[in-house]
């Protein structure tokens, strides 16, 4: 481990590391300092305000998530002088925000950190504003929506588009009152080097980044299963959130919990829809004499091939039968196949596409 | 691999071969974004600019089918500038002098000749490599698709060992497996010549150990493998064939070959999701389950055990792939266990497979990560980084590699080389992804990748359909113009089921592992009758459109 030291966080003393930042080991030692811009897997921004602490021997406050330890420091995280910048801070963003009849900024159904941070704190009493961030209504892409009304221009989506997926399709445009989340020529997505990876809504922190194919109107019961990914080899883990028995929306564990990091690519977050297609097979078919599949009972369809198989091994020897199986199935499944294979059918004719 | 994909983020050098990591494997390609931020070297060698090579610090743009000469090259600078790990190679290998001596012929001039890589770009790519020492190589199916896959690897193997780049952190040998559970099929024992656990099929002690385990006699012959039961299928040796969850007639080389085997085949069993090619062919389909609604394990590149959970019903009648397998078993006479859960057929597995004998469901519900084989014992925790301490088989021996051409080159009837692949869009035989509607709107039909100066040559433009003709087969595809190939190359991915990449690939297989030469044949583009103006719509080329958001 580098260089390793001692500060103080709240009177506390906690172990930190060179080159951590406060926010690092606050979470270390679960002291709990808020933060919106903030992603690990991002470098530090220090754009929200919202993580600002008391370092002894600085003058202004500090933002946790990009100040960096060192030996000794002494850092406060709650005061009444944090307490009353973030109650301002809080109350300015929900001025500028969509809000609901309490007055809180709207859940999209991608979850509202802002929400949370509004609704534990005594928010002042603004005017609203009528910010002229403009989103891109006409954007045809499939997957991917963005609500300007909704945005803090943290740019942890145009930071993570850059450093994590780094195909810096999305950027921060126009300025001042104007700024917003745009693309080059202000083009639909699909017409960028956007890969939909759909990062971006992972990453946001307030909702104004919500997926087309899961929208507001979610379910909110849905329940969350851990799996693994079922396309390439990386074996990304997932949650599936299913609801009424469908999967209704795939999301990524947080970052740092598994080996992807947060991190989905467009097939593993959005390539679902084959789930619950109408083409899907659901009952069992054999091929009729008049040469056309119909649909069968398990009994008839298992019959019917155990007797086909064994004839052929009959007929030409259990050489003359092959076993096919499935890089895309499970291993348990793959090792009844083989067993299958060999064990029921008396072959090593087993292989499956790994060869190719 | 040899390595974990969270190492890749430390690495210092990152050699990527055969392997369009951003679009095959997404979320490496970020860890080695993120490892090239950290300031890591990227070095790329693929004959197509992709955006790893764009990206790289150098791009060694080979020819297709010219690797070996590449890998010797470097080999011959790092023998001849003495950059080799002289105290890993006493330590850890044998064969070291009989390598030596086979590189010299290899000079990174001659290479340049062979590959179209100039040879200070060798030099350079090879001193880098030896001299750093997080440095791992990161290979896929660019390095195994080819007649001489394995002398590939073998070479990228020879690297390794002469720079005792090994048993380290972010320094190994790491080929990306291309689907979710190649690992985890291959680890299973779904191959011709291994039971579970890579243990020989021709070893008499394990054979006798599965018979005990499975209550019957087992044929002590190797299998056929893929490749060799295709072929076997096309001259009718091969008269019953069960095929569960792959689209043959899209997936395998030359594939009017494989149909020709199908219809003369006595019995065809397929166990699928959708239709496909290959149901039309079937005599029996069974409807099984994705991943969504059933239990088990996937094995993935870094050979990680994680589980898979079911989270909703299959539809209607359908039902997981491992209770059908049981059903049928029983039925055709094996009296298959009357296992409760994939838990219990992975501990039948475990207990009879010593690299995953640590392993369980149990075990698996604690470790979120998931674990990493070998894993041998209750205790162990896995194994992140192999080979750690020297190679896990003792000492690694070295392979002399000589050069063979593919197996097909270009000639005056067919002048193009085509390599095939995959996008980032869709998957496979894309029964899944073109069943969505992002994929469909950025790849909705099959596109050749051709040079501009090839295009202008044959008066092609850019999405015009034109006829692609090699000695197997013609498909329709729309040309890309681009400048992503060299000049005489082509590519094309393998996904669309009108337009099957598949009908003009070479089947001539790997010496060893019977693997198909999908990376080179040849073939030649043919302008279309213009009655129909530049383009054909996709409806008129029999596209399908399978999106239901879109019905």
């Amino acid at each position: 481990m580098k260089n390793e030291f001692t500060i103080w966080i709240n009177g506390q003393e906690c172990v930190a590391h060179e080159g951590e930042t406060v926010v690092d080991v606050a979470r270390r030692v679960e002291v709990d300092i808020p933060t919106l811009c903030h992603d690990t897997r991002l470098e530090p921004a220090g754009a929200c305000r919202v993580c600002l602490v008391e370092v002894e021997g600085e003058r202004r406050m500090q933002p946790g998530c990009a100040w960096k330890v060192r030996p000794g420091m002494k850092v406060t995280t709650e005061s009444d002088r944090i307490s009353k910048h973030r109650s301002v801070l809080y109350s300015l963003y929900a001025s500028d925000h969509r809000v609901d009849d309490e007055s809180l900024p709207v859940e999209t159904g991608n979850g509202n950190q802002l929400r949370q941070l509004c609704a534990e704190t005594d928010l002042i009493p603004l005017e609203p504003v009528a910010a002229d961030r403009v989103g891109r209504p006409d954007d045809v892409n499939p997957y991917i929506a963005f609500d300007p009304e909704l945005c803090i221009l943290c740019a942890r989506c145009t930071r993570y588009c850059d450093e994590v997926e780094a195909v810096n399709a999305i950027t921060l445009a126009f300025r001042g009152s104007e700024t917003t989340i745009s693309t080059a020529g202000e083009r639909g997505l699909l017409d960028t080097t956007c890969e939909l990876c759909g990062g971006c809504i992972d990453t946001c922190p307030t909702g104004a980044l919500i997926e087309k194919k899961a929208p507001v109107e979610r379910p909110t019961d849905s329940e969350k299963i851990r799996s693994t990914c079922n396309f390439c080899g990386v074996g990304c883990q997932l949650d599936l959130h299913v609801s009424d028995d469908r999967v209704v929306k795939v999301t990524s564990p947080p970052p740092g919990e598994t080996m992807n990091d947060g991190n989905l690519c467009v097939k593993g977050r959005f390539a679902y829809d084959f789930i619950h297609h109408p083409d899907r097979l659901t009952e069992p078919l054999i091929r009729g004499e008049d040469g056309v599949l119909h649909t069968a009972s398990w009994e008839e369809a298992l019959q019917a091939a155990a007797e086909g198989l064994n004839r052929v091994r009959a007929k030409h020897g259990a050489d003359a039968l092959g076993f096919v199986s499935s890089s895309r199935c499970t291993g348990e499944e793959n090792y009844l196949m083989q067993k299958l294979s060999r064990a029921a059918f008396g072959t090593n004719n087993i292989h499956q596409c790994a060869a190719t | 691999m040899t390595n974990s994909i969270p190492e890749i983020r430390d690495s210092e050098l990152m050699f990527v071969i055969g392997s369009n990591t951003s679009e095959a494997h997404p979320i490496i390609a970020m860890e080695m974004k993120r490892a090239r931020q950290k300031g890591a070297k990227l070095i790329v060698a693929d004959p197509r600019k992709i955006w790893m090579a764009e990206h790289a610090d150098l791009h060694l743009q080979l020819k297709p089918g010219t690797d070996v000469w590449l890998l010797q090259a470097m080999a011959h600078v790092i023998v001849n500038e003495n950059l080799v790990d002289r105290e890993f190679i006493e330590q850890h290998t044998d064969g070291f002098e009989a390598v030596v001596e086979a590189v010299q012929a290899y000079t990174p001039e001659e290479a340049e000749q062979v590959t179209g890589v100039p040879a200070a770009d060798i030099r350079t790519a090879a001193r880098q490599y030896a001299t750093t020492e997080k440095a791992g190589i990161y290979y896929t199916l660019g390095i195994t698709e080819h007649t001489h896959g394995t002398d590939n690897v073998y070479c990228l193997a020879n690297l390794v060992l002469m720079t005792g780049h090994l048993g380290k952190r972010s320094a190994g040998m790491n080929p990306l497996r291309g689907q979710n559970n190649v690992q985890g099929a291959n680890d299973a024992g779904a191959t011709p010549i291994f039971y579970p656990g890579y243990q020989p099929v021709t070893d008499e002690a394990a054979r006798l150990k599965f018979e005990q385990a499975w209550g019957v006699p087992l044929s002590p012959d190797n299998g056929m493998n893929l490749n060799v039961m295709m072929k076997e299928l096309a001259k009718g040796n091969v008269k019953g064939l069960y095929v569960m969850g792959e689209d043959i007639v899209i997936s395998e080389p030359n594939v009017s070959q494989v149909e020709m085997g199908l219809n003369q085949c006595e019995f065809l069993v397929c166990q699928e999701i959708f239709h496909n090619e290959t149901t039309r062919f079937a005599d029996v389909v069974f409807p099984a389950s994705c991943f969504a609604e059933k239990d088990g394990v996937f094995t993935n590149s870094d050979r990680r055990v994680q589980r898979v959970r079911k989270a909703v019903d299959p539809p209607g009648n359908a039902r997981a792939d491992w209770r059908i397998l049981c059903d049928l078993a029983r039925v055709a006479g094996y009296p298959m266990p009357n296992y409760a859960d994939p838990g219990e057929i992975y501990q039948e597995m475990a207990d009879l497979t010593p690299k995953v004998a640590g392993i369980s469901h149990e075990r698996l519900e604690q470790n979120i990560r998931g674990l990493q084989w070998p894993c041998t014992g209750p205790d162990d925790p896995g194994t992140p980084t192999m080979h750690e301490g020297g190679p896990a088989i003792g000492r690694a021996p070295f392979q002399v590699v000589q050069y063979r051409p593919s197996a097909e080159l270009p000639d005056d009837e067919f002048p193009l080389v085509l390599s095939t692949g995959r996008t980032l869009y869709h998957y496979n035989a894309a029964t899944q992804t073109r069943r969505d509607p992002g994929p469909v709107a950025k790849q909705d039909q099959n596109f050749i990748e051709v040079n501009r100066r090839d295009a202008k040559r044959l008066g092609m433009s850019h999405e015009e359909h034109v006829r692609v003709v090699s000695r197997r087969g013609e498909i329709i595809a729309q040309v890309w113009v681009s400048p992503r190939v060299r000049p005489g190359c082509t590519w094309m991915p393998m996904h669309f089921a009108e337009s099957r990449a598949n009908l003009l690939t070479n089947d001539a297989g790997d010496n060893v592992t019977g693997t198909g030469e999908y990376k080179v044949c040849a073939v030649r583009l043919e302008k279309l009758p213009t009655s129909h103006g530049a383009a054909y719509a996709p409806s008129e080329l029999g596209h399908p459109v399978l999106n239901d958001r879109q019905r």
